[in-house]
């Protein structure tokens, strides 16, 4: 049997308690005058920073947000129970801040940066305050690359570049959180070795979920893991049970994750799920530490509060790497009504929106995106010049039939013209519908809406337009494989291209049935 | 809150009347007995206190106590807080002006806790090495916790000094945690 001589286990100890410091500790403090609903007022604590963190007894931490002449209010990111009023409050002397590195992707974090998804602790070398300054004007460069969401209506006419913040807003139940996990799943395609070859960098991915249930949130990280996705992406997770100063933190932590790999010259995603929720979280904490309310009764700053947040996605300039963060805020509207407070704030504050309406979504139409509301005031530029293209007749042909469709109901009574705009504009509607978690590739987009504008759909019934969709690209897939490697390589619709489309939807026409 | 402001202001008006008069020794004498006969009456706070009580009868009741044994200055300033309607603060008033008088004269309150009590050479030592530290002179208030088991604990303001045995082991039980613990 192994034997352990106690001089041993004693040079041990004496080697792992070397480092222990025995001199006088100095340290600020303060007492707690008043605490309760996830506030807690100090007295003392003279130097302390603005959101600085405070240690309180209990192993229970706090954020400075209030200032005062005589007095600090702090908010607890534990539970306000473990304090009592007269509790000693230490300063820790730096701002709150969260672990940051690629230790996190594929894990579940609180907005902290602790790991809660039961997979072990995660060391990281590197701490990032959480509240940091956007950069300024001189570190940023134009937004030019395309972030590729894989969904059709989306890439082709409210283009998202990397670097851009679009607003996804809607109702309840239209769909918002998947366009955002879609658009998360399509970044799988930027880590293969077939993107690095074409030059298309790795996008990684964060969502933040805000005041959401549990139970959504394991659903999410479930679909994401299941569609391979986890690997790239971080869940930083502040539910609807956690006290509101963790809701509030939650996307300002994101953003210090995605700021983390954008500083280092890569490409991140930040979705933040969902910024009205962030809102009211704010909204809780502020009437609590008795600042003046305002519209909706929300503080003053609710502004301050979502545009220094999205204000921190950014294009960062060749000389600093070229990384970006791209940032797709989550809004939920009631019945449909943008024009309330934080809604029209966000829209303002954004480079576009995309509409998600429930009546769209009720009819059908899913992703329920409304094409004639939604816009991308920077995307264009990203956009590839094959897509822009095809785009630009897609767009008109949509309008026409949005300016027509009135008019179906009249049916053989309109003219030839107006029948034909029609119907195109139908089938076109239909092409644009896909499925949940199917993202499709940019070169495919490219080829269908060719294919729907150039009058290739008019002849086929509008039920079977998803199905022929489908064949024919299986079809070109197969026969005229050059004509996708020519759009992924060259990003352009050459006439040579074309002519190759043309002959083989002629072709696949014959044999569709 | 209302209360720390009222207050900082009144003191810091005094306070500065009586550097600018050159009345400050006389003017400090006055404010500890102030507070002293305060502290001496409870009464007298219950007076200076109710709102049923009219100001004039404020003012003579301060008159006949005060008068001929103060400064004449320091009786216009408790005048003047009567007719300012803000008698209830002086005790706060008062003790924020011996605050300033400290902060002036560059004179440190420290507590200090120990586990028993310091014999006078170890205070001694204490309040030398403190005062050197801070160069400022050391006025020591002494605590007795027998819960920090040895060493000493001296609070400074806001800034603590933690010599404690107590406070070690919690560092050592914090070291030996390290890794597993986390935030909240």
């Amino acid at each position: 049997m192994a034997e352990v001589r106690p001089d041993e286990i004693s040079a041990i100890l004496r080697k792992q308690l070397s480092g222990f410091e025995s001199e006088a500790d100095i340290y600020d403090v303060g007492t707690v005058l008043q605490v309760g609903d996830g506030i807690a007022r100090v007295y003392g604590l003279s130097q302390v920073m603005m959101s600085e963190l405070v240690e309180f007894p209990n192993d229970v931490f706090g954020m400075v947000l209030n200032l005062d002449e005589d007095s600090v209010g702090c908010v607890l990111f534990g539970e306000s129970r473990l304090i009592k009023e007269g509790d000693t409050v230490k300063r820790t002397k730096r701002v709150a801040s969260m672990p940051v590195g690629e230790e996190m992707l594929g894990r579940v974090i609180t907005p902290l940066g602790v790991p809660i998804d039961g997979k072990g602790g995660i060391t990281t070398n590197k701490f990032l305050p959480i509240e940091r300054k956007a950069l300024g004007v001189i570190q940023r460069a134009p937004v030019k690359e395309p972030l590729q969401t894989g969904i059709a209506a989306i890439d082709s006419m409210i283009p998202i570049g990397r670097g851009q913040r679009e607003l996804i807003i809607g109702d309840r139940q239209t769909g918002k959180t998947a366009v955002a996990i879609d658009a998360i799943i399509n970044q799988k395609y930027t880590h293969t070795e077939e993107a690095k070859t074409l030059g298309i960098d790795p996008v990684f991915c964060i969502y933040v979920a805000v005041g959401q249930k549990g139970s959504t949130v394991a659903q999410v990280v479930a679909k994401l893991e299941e569609n391979g996705a986890m690997d790239y992406t971080t869940v930083i997770s502040a539910t609807a049970a956690e006290p509101a100063p963790l809701q509030f933190i939650a996307p300002y932590s994101g953003a210090t994750l995605g700021e983390f790999f954008r500083d280092n010259g890569k490409h991140a995603l930040v979705v933040y799920d969902d910024l009205s929720k962030q809102a009211v979280a704010y909204r809780e904490l502020s009437l609590l530490l008795r600042r003046p309310p305002g519209r909706e009764a929300y503080p003053g700053d609710v502004f301050y509060l979502h545009s220094r947040l999205l204000e921190r996605a950014s294009k960062l300039s060749e000389d600093l790497g070229g990384g970006s963060l791209t940032a797709l805020p989550i809004i939920e509207t009631q019945q449909g009504d943008v024009s309330a407070y934080i809604p029209t704030n966000v829209i303002s504050i954004t480079d576009g929106q995309i509409y998600l309406e429930s009546s769209l979504f009720n009819s059908g139409v899913r992703p329920a995106i409304n094409v004639g509301i939604s816009v991308s005031r920077v995307g264009g530029n990203a956009q590839i010049k094959a897509m822009k293209k095809v785009a630009g007749s897609l767009k008109l042909d949509l309008a026409q039939y949005r300016a027509l469709e009135a008019f179906a109901k009249f049916g053989s009574d309109l003219d030839t013209h107006t029948q034909k705009t029609l119907a195109k504009g139908a089938r076109l509607v239909e092409l644009l519908k896909q499925g949940q978690y199917v993202p499709i590739q940019v070169e495919k987009q490219v080829v269908a809406i060719y294919l729907g504008t150039n009058g290739y759909l008019d002849n086929i019934d509008i039920a079977d337009v998803k199905r022929y969709e489908k064949e024919v690209l299986e079809f070109i897939e197969m026969k005229y494989k050059q004509v996708f490697d020519v759009i992924k390589k060259e990003k352009q619709l050459s006439d040579a291209s074309i002519e190759l489309i043309k002959k083989a939807a002629d072709e696949f026409a014959v044999v569709f049935k | 809150m209302s209360q720390y402001k009222v207050s900082i202001r009144y003191s810091s008006a005094l306070f500065e009347t009586a550097i600018y008069k050159k009345l400050f020794e006389v003017i400090s004498e006055d404010v500890k007995f102030i507070l002293k006969v305060f502290h001496s009456s409870k009464q007298l706070v219950s007076v200076m206190d109710s709102p049923v009580i009219k100001g004039q009868l404020k003012l003579s009741i301060i008159d006949e106590i005060f008068k001929d044994k103060i400064n004449i200055e320091t009786l216009y300033f408790l005048r003047f807080v009567i007719k300012k309607g803000r008698e209830n603060y002086f005790i706060n008033i008062f003790e924020k002006y011996l605050d300033l008088m400290d902060e002036h004269l560059g004179i440190v309150n420290v507590d200090v806790k120990t586990a028993f009590k310091f014999d006078d050479n170890q205070s001694k030592v204490l309040t030398e090495n403190l005062g050197q530290k801070l160069n400022k002179q050391i006025r020591l208030n002494y605590s007795i916790d027998e819960t920090i088991i040895g060493g000493f604990i001296a609070k400074i303001g806001d800034t603590v000094h933690d010599a404690s045995v107590k406070h070690q082991l919690e560092l050592l039980k914090k070291k030996f945690l390290e890794g597993g613990a986390t935030l909240n």
